[in-house]
């Protein structure tokens, strides 16, 4: 009885291996992309072959597929994945001999994944990066192609200044940025007219709404340092405003030195924020998702982040209608003495698409990356929420207005300084974020957290 | 040719057992499978730790330069105590485990439905413990706190943000989370004891509890020893819950041997001394495992 | 107190009959530990069960409620929906499918191929026994991600890359160490009489193993299918390395559907791990009676 059961069953496996094996080897639509070998299969083999006979009567060029690796899953990023369905379906319109397979993951898995594909040089096609110390290593092992050749002039001219220097390395560049982001302090309105208070100008008022808030057991900021670079946002706005848009930007690209006096100064205020009770109970382990549910839920009075979080204060209907009227920013105020802007932003390019360097089918990825970019500036902002790293302009699109104010922002920035694990190589980076997190939990004192971070970044040099 | 009906004796069970063919035809597919899925990148950890490689662009030779600078990096040895701490914490919560699979296998009522109950959070992928657990230790309104705070404790603990606190914090949802694999295994270990021996025993006016530490227990000493080994092994390679509830901080103060070595090889592009902590990762687990069987060994496996 | 009942075995008349005195004594004083044994079981078992309860609260609310209400508390208004978005976004049947058949296969691999190495390891005679069992126990001390680009660069250049395969293959050489560790236990405890009576009888090996080792392991094998099913059915990161096309993934990939840059949809992910965890509840629950089965029907006493 059971050996009889054992043979259904070891048959069963066997007979489905080899089934599923045979099928796979039936697949020789996408002849182009063995070589490929990673994502040749799709849920769309159906169309294929009613597209091939489509093309027919053009004959002339062959068919090619085009990889594209992203990380806007339809459930969560509904509005940019449906955009990016929007661009590849016009594309293979326009391009009937090119299709266009996603693969999508989530980001941690996405970072992981294209390291690992990397090691084999098997990257796909057209895929995101992140800017500056991210994509180094990538254009280091030769792995994404040069940019230089599509960039021609109204197409270049068409990005934000400043934007695609992110993504370049030595002078050539290797990426195109979709996202381009500011760091506000948000704040509830509600509880700020409730405690009398008015939107601090400079940081001596900041301080005080802090205490007001703090005397009154409201979480001044709401801040989820498990994440760390969370906390990051804070130490790097207080360097700017103290030593100015240069001293942080110096001491990691070893024009300056992280002991520079100003730096030192600016993780002395961190930790006077933090034994202040500026921010909420055991923020150093509270991911940002949970310290955001603190703003959200109106325990907290503010929330420093990127303004990718706009849709959630504008549109996002899932947020109760008053707390979105509830909801505005303010700019870092300036530090009396401190040499920094009031225009001078925390922020930068988000993800960037590359093209692969080996990849089979360069010429119409690059047409593709090229393509995508511009109509991904179109419609992004309306249909996404997402600030694209092409210029928008405001007075033809209907938005809120806190996205105009924000975009406006943008606009007169006087500098916009990258988040600094991203400008950072990875090593350093993780240096970086460990140091934040001791800083704030009062485990490293403000010398020794410049002193870290001067040896890690000097061992690079 | 197996087929010999002409003798019974000894050794003639000693020949059909000892049939070179029959034991390559029932040792190989397994033995071919671990060895070119498991072995190759075993060999292949310990070579890309002797390169330095980001795991993108080139690699270069360094020889032993990842392992000597392995030797010098207290983060490593801090994370090492943080899994031999689990580890230690891993094996005494066994002791509990089997306490509870002997409960259950007697015949208490209820027992069968119990053993099932028991193993239900087992079947949780370690992405909802982990978000369940946040929610017990959320330093406001988790549920731990809330408590803490309902019988008048002033400042209830930061579980997951205090560095002294953290490490232990987070080795309660680990250790909970093994508890019906545990059980699982010992629950099985004790039904498949004959009835027979536990019979004689209690003619014999032995008390359950003498029953359960004379007579099942030493009875199920392989099985408990290599629980003993599966809790060490699987302590010092642990990355889950640790990775997604507290990503190794505050500061490493969570830091466990693989999510060190996860970090070094993904996070901060050194494959090559990512790669040299997995690969010390495995012989250290296996001097730890030899240890145990060294320590732990018995002239003869017992036999019903 | 554990074993108040006596067994329904042959023993049965004579330890009724003659009881001593202290076994009466024993008896009653048994009778309220048992209680209090069965009330503290009770109590650890809704603690068990209580994370099932939560996850499906959880999988009602939106991130507002997961975040501010209390973790048992049932949201006002049941954010039903959230199962109706997973199932309509994603390719969550395929996904299912490919959860269900994958995970199967492998446990299957496994099992079979664990069971044959250890049958041959424990009851056989032959010199490399102990060093055979060595290389598996070794094979055990790996940290998974430190296998991704070997594997990775090995499943690519032999073609297998982005196809089922690559997983079943993966899973089964990953559990085989666990799964022969956790058999190896049980077949050192088989009585040796019995094998040495089938082969008296001109059994053959093959035969000694299909029809009276495997059945009288049936117990231990219920278990270890357990375990493997519920490491592969929780697996991730080997499917989001090996597998690049939607029609091959599984469940676990589902979750990733709402996990963005920048924020995560809670709830949803709720409702998947809700979802994904039926299946599995239901097989673990008759493999679960498999356990005690196959003492009462297949064991062969020596």
């Amino acid at each position: 009885m059971f050996k009889k059961t054992l043979t259904m069953l070891l048959l069963i496996l066997f007979v489905s291996i080899f089934a599923l094996t045979a099928c796979g080897s039936d697949d020789e639509t996408d002849a182009t992309d063995d070589a490929q070998g990673t994502s040749d299969n799709d849920t769309e083999e159906v169309d294929d072959g009613t597209d091939e006979d489509g093309d027919d009567g053009d004959g002339v060029k062959e068919e090619v597929t085009i990889d594209f690796m992203h990380l806007w899953p339809a459930g969560i990023s509904a509005g940019q994945n449906r955009i990016v369905n929007e661009i590849i379906d016009q594309f293979q319109d326009e391009y009937p001999h090119i299709k266009v397979e996603q693969e999508v993951l989530e980001n941690e898995q996405y970072k992981t994944k294209l390291q690992v594909v990397s090691s084999s040089n098997q990257l796909p096609d057209v895929g995101m990066t992140w800017a500056a110390g991210f994509m180094e290593p990538y254009v280091q092992g030769n792995l994404f192609s040069p940019l230089d050749d599509i960039l021609d002039d109204p197409f270049r001219s068409s990005f934000v200044s400043g934007t695609l220097e992110a993504y370049s390395v030595d002078g050539v560049n290797y990426a195109f940025p979709l996202e381009l982001n500011i760091a506000p302090i948000y704040y509830n309105k509600g509880i700020f007219a409730e405690h009398g208070l008015d939107v601090p100008e400079t940081y001596d008022e900041f301080l005080n709404v802090v205490e007001t808030l703090a005397d009154n057991g409201v979480a001044p900021i709401a801040l989820g340092n498990r994440d760390r670079w969370t906390g990051s946002l804070w130490y790097m706005y207080l360097a700017d405003r103290i030593g100015g848009e240069s001293a942080l930007n110096s001491a990691i690209d070893r024009s300056g030195s992280f002991e520079n006096p100003a730096l030192i100064q600016a993780a002395e205020e961190t930790q006077k924020l933090v034994n202040m009770d500026a921010f909420n109970r055991g923020f150093n382990g509270l991911s940002n998702d949970e310290a955001k549910s603190e703003f959200l839920n109106e325990t907290a009075a503010m929330y420093l982040m990127g303004s990718w979080e706009l849709p959630n204060f504008t549109t996002n209907e899932d947020i109760p209608q008053e707390f979105r009227d509830n909801v505005g920013f303010f700019k870092f105020p300036t530090i009396e003495g401190g040499e920094g802007d009031l225009d001078s932003w925390v922020g930068g390019p988000g993800v960037g698409l590359f093209v692969a360097e080996n990849s089979e089918v360069k010429e119409e990825a690059k047409l593709f990356v090229k393509y995508f970019v511009e109509k991904w500036g179109e419609q992004s902002v309306t249909g996404a929420g997402v600030i694209p790293g092409t210029a928008v302009d405001t007075s033809s699109i209907d938005l809120p207005q806190l996205y105009i104010d924000v975009l406006n922002e943008l606009g007169n920035a006087s500098n916009i300084t990258l988040f600094a694990d991203v400008q950072m190589s990875p090593g350093v980076a993780e240096v970086h974020l460990n140091m934040i997190q001791s800083l704030f939990g009062n485990d490293a004192t403000p010398e020794d957290f410049a002193k870290t971070h001067e040896e890690a970044l000097a061992e690079e040099e | 040719m197996l087929y010999d009906f002409k003798k019974k004796g000894e050794h003639e069970m000693d020949k059909v057992m000892s049939d070179k063919k029959v034991i390559l035809l029932y040792v190989l597919p397994a033995l071919i499978l671990i060895m070119t899925i498991v072995y190759v990148p075993i060999i292949l950890t310990g070579y890309y730790g002797l390169l330095k490689w980001d795991g993108i662009g080139e690699k270069t030779f360094i020889g032993l330069d990842n392992y000597s600078k392995l030797l010098t990096d207290s983060m490593f040895w801090k994370s090492t105590y943080h899994s031999f701490l689990l580890a230690a914490f891993s094996v005494i919560s066994l002791g509990a485990y089997l306490l509870v699979s002997v409960i259950l296998s007697g015949k208490i009522k209820g027992s069968n439905l119990f053993r099932k109950i028991y193993l239900v959070p087992m079947l949780l992928s370690s992405v909802a413990i982990a978000q369940l657990w946040m929610k017990v230790y959320h330093p406001t309104n988790g549920v731990m706190n809330r408590f803490l705070l309902s019988i008048g404790v002033e400042n209830p603990p930061l579980w997951l943000a205090d560095t002294s606190i953290v490490l232990y914090a987070i080795f309660l949802p680990i250790i909970w989370q093994y508890a019906g694999f545990y059980i699982l295994i010992y629950y099985a270990a004790l039904k498949n004891i004959p009835e027979s021996l536990v019979e004689a025993a209690r003619i014999d006016g032995a008390s359950p509890w003498q029953i359960a530490y004379k007579i099942k227990v030493p009875l199920i000493a392989g099985v408990i020893k290599v629980t003993i080994v599966l809790a060490v092994v699987g302590s010092l390679k642990y990355f889950d819950l640790i990775y997604i509830m507290t990503d190794g901080g505050p500061n490493g103060a969570s830091e466990v041997m693989a999510s060190y070595m996860y970090k070094q090889a993904f996070r901060m592009n050194d494959f090559g001394y990512g790669s040299a902590v997995g690969f010390f990762l495995l012989l250290i687990a296996l001097t730890v495992t030899w240890l145990i069987r060294k320590l732990t060994a018995t002239k003869e496996e017992v036999q019903y | 107190m554990v074993e108040t009942k006596v067994s329904k075995s042959q023993t049965k008349s004579t330890s009724q009959l003659e009881k001593p005195p202290s076994l009466m004594r024993g008896l009653m004083l048994s009778k309220i530990t048992s209680w209090v044994l069965f009330i503290l079981l009770s109590v650890l078992a809704v603690v068990q069960l209580l994370p099932l309860v939560w996850l499906f609260f959880f999988s009602l609310k939106n991130n507002q409620e997961v975040f501010n209400l209390s973790p048992l508390a049932f949201p006002t208004e049941p954010k039903w929906e959230n199962y109706v978005t997973v199932w309509t976004q994603g390719n969550i049947n395929t996904y299912f499918f490919n959860s269900v058949w994958i995970t199967a296969a492998s446990v299957l691999l496994t099992v079979f191929v664990a069971s044959f190495v250890t049958f041959a390891i424990t009851r056989m005679k032959w010199k490399w026994n102990k060093l055979v069992l060595g290389l598996f126990m070794v094979a055990m001390m790996i940290p998974i991600h430190s296998t991704l680009i070997p594997l990775f660069s090995f499943y690519t250049t032999i073609g297998i890359m982005n196809h089922p395969l690559a997983l079943i293959i993966t899973y089964s050489a990953f559990n085989l160490p666990i799964t022969i560790m956790i058999l190896l236990g049980f077949y050192y405890t088989l009585p040796r009489e019995v094998e040495e009576a089938a082969i008296m009888d001109g059994c053959s090996v093959h035969r000694l193993f299909f029809t009276i080792i495997l059945p009288m392991t049936k117990p231990v094998l219920a278990t270890t299918a357990i375990i493997n099913m519920i490491y592969n059915w929780n697996e991730y990161v080997f499917v989001n390395t090996f597998i690049s096309s939607d029609r091959f993934k599984t469940l676990t990939v589902g979750i990733q559907n709402f996990i963005g840059q920048y924020s995560t949809d809670w709830g949803a992910i709720g409702a998947t791990l809700m979802i994904s965890i039926i299946p599995i509840l239901l097989a673990f629950f008759v493999l679960s009676n498999r356990i005690v089965e196959g003492i009462t029907s297949g064991s062969v006493k020596g």
